[in-house]
């Protein structure tokens, strides 16, 4: 088997692995076409059934197809972009170039967050050096395996360096900071402030993603729908479900829009079905105790809060609704904790967002509404605003940012001899 | 209230650790059933919880069914009351050496009454029931201000129906620290070789105060009948690499007594009233009145022995506050659920530590809003 993430002791492994990432990077050009090619023969082997259990899995292989990959690569990169080439602006063209070896420090949560972020940096040219959170090295090793299958001529394994070792290694997080030329740094908040402040060189082009919380919204026009509430109710739990409620796209909370003295009730109880329903396919193998606990904290906090308060959950920790009122954003409790508060109007709620919610999940039925809320949603600081069931679809900007464009240079050239 | 009173009595005047497991969790389920009904009239909020737990308590069959607080809630201030301002004797607040907030449990007086006979029925089976000098490795003033009492206080106090005189061996320097008073150590040692004592501290405070300088120097009190409480967790030695082994040994080198004299009880505030001795096999029991069920984090149902979960801890003697069904923040083992070589009846159990703080590895991992921030 090959062993593409390394476990790594010394500063000196990685400052040694970063030379020859850099000089991988000026042997060779390579356009997105290439890697793509690369890509795309990495998704069918991805196709394997033993990976099929993987978290994220359909949507890495969905990710990594030329049919995905081609229309973010143009908006972003350019017309011309795709094949590597100049292209044309009046009297000037230009071209993106990498800008070197890109260091990634993925969160723990999201299992296939290290490839995602890698391959966002691969398509711009860049060589990585990728800090495996200590969780992720087994699986990350195994669609590493499929790379490797997929890429005889070594287009992209040698410009890929993956480290394994302890979170607490500051010496380590300290020496890729120091041999990076960019940095993309996914995660919670103290692992991000941790990152942040390492002596990155001066020239570094860094990329934060999160931490940020997610919310959900619905007009009564669309959960009051007969016809259509089932289907809401498993969006919603979809969204609910993936990654454990732990990412930064997951719907922390739901507000719904009272309308016209109409029962929340029946949505309500088709809610809890929905989730039963999730849980069945999806149950949990393994919890943390600090979450169980937390999940229990929770759901007795709320209750003893305010008799006004309810909640529907079972026995285990596996899910959770707590309903009431209100339109200030809940701490979020993560687990499939998700809290489902009544408002008079979703612009309430949403003209309190503080910059902390990155993804507005909403289920409209006015489109007057819809158009007011985006707006008000993007001055309030969201970055994304979809459709519910599709919170977590990785397709940029991502946080409010270009996921391959931020790691590249923009070479401008002013053509003198045409 | 009268007829729970009588009920909850009887329970306790039982001998602690000889009712067989079925009969005993029979008993409790019925009492904490009526605790609950009569709890639930005194306080809507904690109504409104037992109405939303998943099973009716009414037709619950075992005391695993039956709607259990996270202890975290106990943190609550003001703390959650059953009785009134005028009925509550005195509040009592944890050392909080996790989380820095403390709970706070208000007690009136028929739970006061039952906490400290409580107390007493299981030290009672561990140490015998003599009155005899009592040696607080701790300084005097812990019994706190007007009706407030802490983690350390309260243990130091439950254990002075055993006392016919008490010592306390630790003073407060210049700047609030404490520190060792040797002369009143020695006194208290003085011609005891032949005389049970009892001799209580936290347990970092009897490492840190008492057997750690006097190892250093080679001392002997000689106290070969002395039996040696000690409470309050084990996290701030483990910081220090010190394991119960090597603490039982430098103890009872220090104390010159044999090291199965050395005895860790696990007691928390809000479970007044049980505490949990190890028994000489290194166990711990759940007595008479009240239960330990470890349950397993992922379907939070009873483990089966042999396995972790979380600890439970259940009891009868609280009126006053929720402190009945409380899930603590500690992980234990399952030794067995009868058959403990020590006789006592029931689950037999060891702690394996605190839960472990949960590791904030997500890209939502956000507590705090910008606002408060700024």
């Amino acid at each position: 088997m090959t062993n593409l993430t390394e476990n790594v002791n010394s500063p000196a492994d990685i400052s040694c692995a970063a030379v020859k990432l850099r000089q991988a990077v000026l042997d060779a050009e390579t356009s997105p076409n290439d890697i793509m090619t690369v890509f795309d023969s990495w998704a069918k082997r991805l196709d394997a059934g033993e990976l099929d259990d993987m978290p994220g899995i359909v949507f890495l292989r969905m990710w990594l197809r030329r049919g995905t990959l081609e229309p973010i690569i143009a908006r972003e990169l350019g017309a011309n972009g795709l094949h590597g080439g100049w292209t044309a602006y009046g009297r000037a063209q230009c071209k993106a170039f990498p800008v070197g070896v890109v260091g990634h420090w993925p969160a723990g949560n999201v299992e296939i967050q290290p490839i995602l972020s890698m391959t966002c940096a691969l398509l711009g040219g860049n060589a990585v050096l990728v800090r495996i959170p200590s969780g992720l090295v087994d699986l990350t090793q195994c669609l590493m395996e499929k790379l490797v299958q997929s890429d005889p001529g070594e287009l992209l394994t040698r410009r890929i360096f993956m480290a394994a070792f302890e979170h607490g290694r500051q010496d380590l997080h300290a020496a890729i900071a120091q041999a990076v030329d960019g940095a993309m740094i996914w995660g919670g908040e103290e692992a991000v402030s941790q990152i942040r402040a390492l002596p990155f060189p001066h020239w570094a082009r860094v990329a934060v993603f999160g931490p940020r919380i997610s919310a959900a919204a619905m007009d009564a026009g669309a959960w009051g729908n007969p016809d259509e509430q089932e289907s809401w109710c498993r969006r919603i739990a979809r969204d609910v479900w993936q990654f454990d409620q732990q990412a930064c796209s997951s719907p922390q909370v739901l507000f719904l829009e009272k309308g016209n003295g109409q029962s929340t009730a029946q949505f309500l109880l088709l809610l809890r079905r929905a989730f039963e329903t999730e849980n069945q396919a999806h149950p949990r193998r393994t919890i943390p105790a600090a979450l169980t606990s937390a999940i229990c904290q929770a759901r007795a906090s709320w209750l003893l809060k305010e008799t006004g308060h309810q909640a529907v959950f079972p026995k285990a920790p596996d899910w959770t609704l707590l309903l009431g009122s209100g339109s200030d954003l809940p701490q979020p409790i993560h687990g499939k904790t998700l809290t489902v508060l009544e408002v008079d109007n979703l612009l309430d709620p949403v003209s309190k967002f503080d910059g902390n919610v990155q993804t507005l999940g909403l289920g409209i039925a006015d489109p007057e509404k819809e158009r007011k809320l985006a707006l008000l949603a993007g001055k309030r600081g969201v970055d994304r605003i979809v459709k519910l069931g599709r919170m977590h679809v990785f397709v940029p900007p991502w946080d409010g940012v270009d996921l391959i464009r931020p790691m590249v240079r923009m070479v401008r050239h002013v053509c003198l001899t045409d | 209230m009268r007829q729970l009173d009588d009920k909850i009595d009887r329970v306790l005047s039982m001998p602690p650790y000889c009712q067989p497991p079925e009969e005993k969790r029979a008993d409790l389920v019925e009492i904490l059933k009526e605790e609950l009904e009569y709890e639930c009239q005194r306080h809507a909020g904690y109504k409104n919880y037992v109405q939303h737990w998943p099973v009716d308590y009414r037709s619950a069959g075992q005391i695993a069914d039956l709607p259990f607080l996270p202890v975290g809630i106990l943190k609550a201030n003001p703390p959650l009351s059953f009785v009134g301002p005028d009925e509550i004797k005195r509040t009592l607040t944890s050392s909080a050496t996790t989380s820095q907030v403390p709970s706070r449990v208000v007690l009136d007086l028929p739970t006061t009454r039952r906490m400290t006979k409580g107390t007493a029925i299981i030290l009672r089976d561990f140490i015998g029931p003599a009155r005899r000098p009592y040696l607080v490795v701790d300084a005097p003033g812990l019994m706190g201000n007007g009706n407030a009492l802490g983690a350390r206080g309260a243990a130091i106090q439950g254990l002075q129906p055993f006392a016919n005189e008490t010592t306390y061996c630790l003073g407060l320097d210049d700047r609030g620290d404490l520190t060792l008073d040797r002369d009143r150590l020695r006194e208290f040692a003085k011609d005891r070789q032949d005389t049970e004592s009892l001799v209580y501290g936290f347990t970092f405070i009897l490492w840190n105060h008492l057997v750690k300088p006097l190892m250093a120097e080679g001392i002997c009190l000689n106290l070969p009948k002395a039996r040696i409480l000690h409470s309050g967790g084990w996290k701030r030695l483990r910081d220090q690499a010190v394991e119960k082994t090597l603490f039982n040994q430098q103890s009872a080198r220090v104390f010159g007594c044999s090291p199965d004299h050395i005895v860790d009880f696990y007691g928390m505030v809000e479970s007044v009233g049980v505490i949990y001795p190890d028994c000489p096999e290194g166990n711990k029991h759940a007595p008479g009145f009240g239960d330990v069920i470890v349950r397993n984090p992922l379907t939070l149902e009873p483990v089966a022995a042999g396995e972790n979960g979380i600890v439970q801890v259940c009891s009868v003697l609280p009126t006053s506050f929720p402190g009945n069904l409380l899930l603590t923040e500690d992980v234990a083992k399952v030794i067995a659920y009868d058959g403990c070589p020590c006789g006592r009846r029931g689950i037999s159990f060891r702690f394996a530590g605190r839960i472990p703080k949960a590791e904030l590895r997500g890209c939502g991992n956000l507590q705090i809003n910008r606002s408060l921030v700024n």
